[in-house]
């Protein structure tokens, strides 16, 4: 497991960063985000939180021997849940990656807040696993199969020498007759 | 405004989104003081979800008419459904813990 984490304030109210937040995109020092879908919102009408769920598809060059090992391309989807609750005045961004997430998962958080003098805080984490519990199934199954090819083979031997053995005593019988 | 996956919803996402944002930016407006009561809070976000469903419900039903089936497409619901089933995430987390910054 990898962390990653990082914070800092941006010089803006928090209002500003958070109506700035859907119009991140498109843009051109983050271009391999391509497409940004809302598949859920919701707004609380009793919190007055929102609610949204969306899907970024992502290009990025994928280096080559990914590619070869667990498959995939180009086209990388990432789910971002946010959660504004404009009462406590806090955001928080929570994406996780949906492309090639059988081997491995990226979760990253994101969170702003007000901080004084009309700024905002930005906080960042993010966890990058790869799936042990994934890894021992493919494990498992890699030596289940070596077990039985033994098996199999361990027979197998048993039964060709055993032929091996007998026409020899038979070569043996016949050569004292 | 960022495109979506499926071209063809293009147009429709882009008009949910431009009708979203203009809500989103009245919406934050400090329309209540700080001392509003509880009551005055429901009152007040329960009006504003009404009128976002007024405004932009119907774009809304649109759109995910169009990006639903859009997604099943690419073969990303599969993916999704084990994403949504592993972090629900229908309230929202925990803060994070606090960190210095400047």
């Amino acid at each position: 497991m990898h962390f990653f984490s990082q914070a800092f304030n941006y010089e803006h109210p928090w209002s500003h960063v958070v109506v700035g937040m859907w119009h991140k995109y498109p843009n051109p020092k983050c271009s391999h985000v391509v497409s940004i879908d809302v598949l859920d919102r919701t707004v609380d009408p009793k919190t007055g939180i929102i609610r949204t769920e969306r899907v970024l598809g992502c290009k990025q060059k994928t280096p080559g021997w990914i590619v070869k090992i667990f498959g995939g391309s180009e086209d990388a989807f990432v789910r971002e849940i946010s959660f504004i609750d404009p009462t406590t005045q806090n955001a928080t961004i929570t994406s996780v990656n949906l492309s090639l997430s059988q081997f491995a998962t990226c979760f990253e958080r994101i969170h702003y807040s007000p901080a004084p003098n009309n700024r905002t805080s930005f906080t960042q984490t993010a966890e990058i696993q790869a799936r042990m519990t994934l890894w021992r199934t493919a494990a498992d199954g890699l030596e289940k199969w070596l077990v039985q090819r033994f098996e199999q083979n361990a027979h197998l031997g048993k039964l060709g020498f055993t032929d091996v053995l007998r026409s020899l005593e038979e070569r043996h019988t016949e050569a004292a007759v | 405004m960022a495109d979506s996956l499926s071209p063809a919803c293009t147009p429709l996402k882009q008009e949910y989104d431009s009708c979203f944002n203009v809500w989103f930016e009245g919406y934050l407006e400090p329309a209540l003081s700080a001392s509003a009561t509880d009551a005055q809070r429901t009152a007040h976000y329960q009006r504003k979800a009404e009128e976002f469903q007024a405004k932009c419900g119907k774009v809304y039903a649109e759109y995910q008419n169009c990006i639903q089936g859009a997604v099943k497409q690419k073969g990303i619901e599969p993916l999704l459904q084990q994403a949504r089933e592993e972090h629900p995430l229908r309230e929202p987390p925990p803060p994070l813990p606090p960190k210095d910054s400047n």
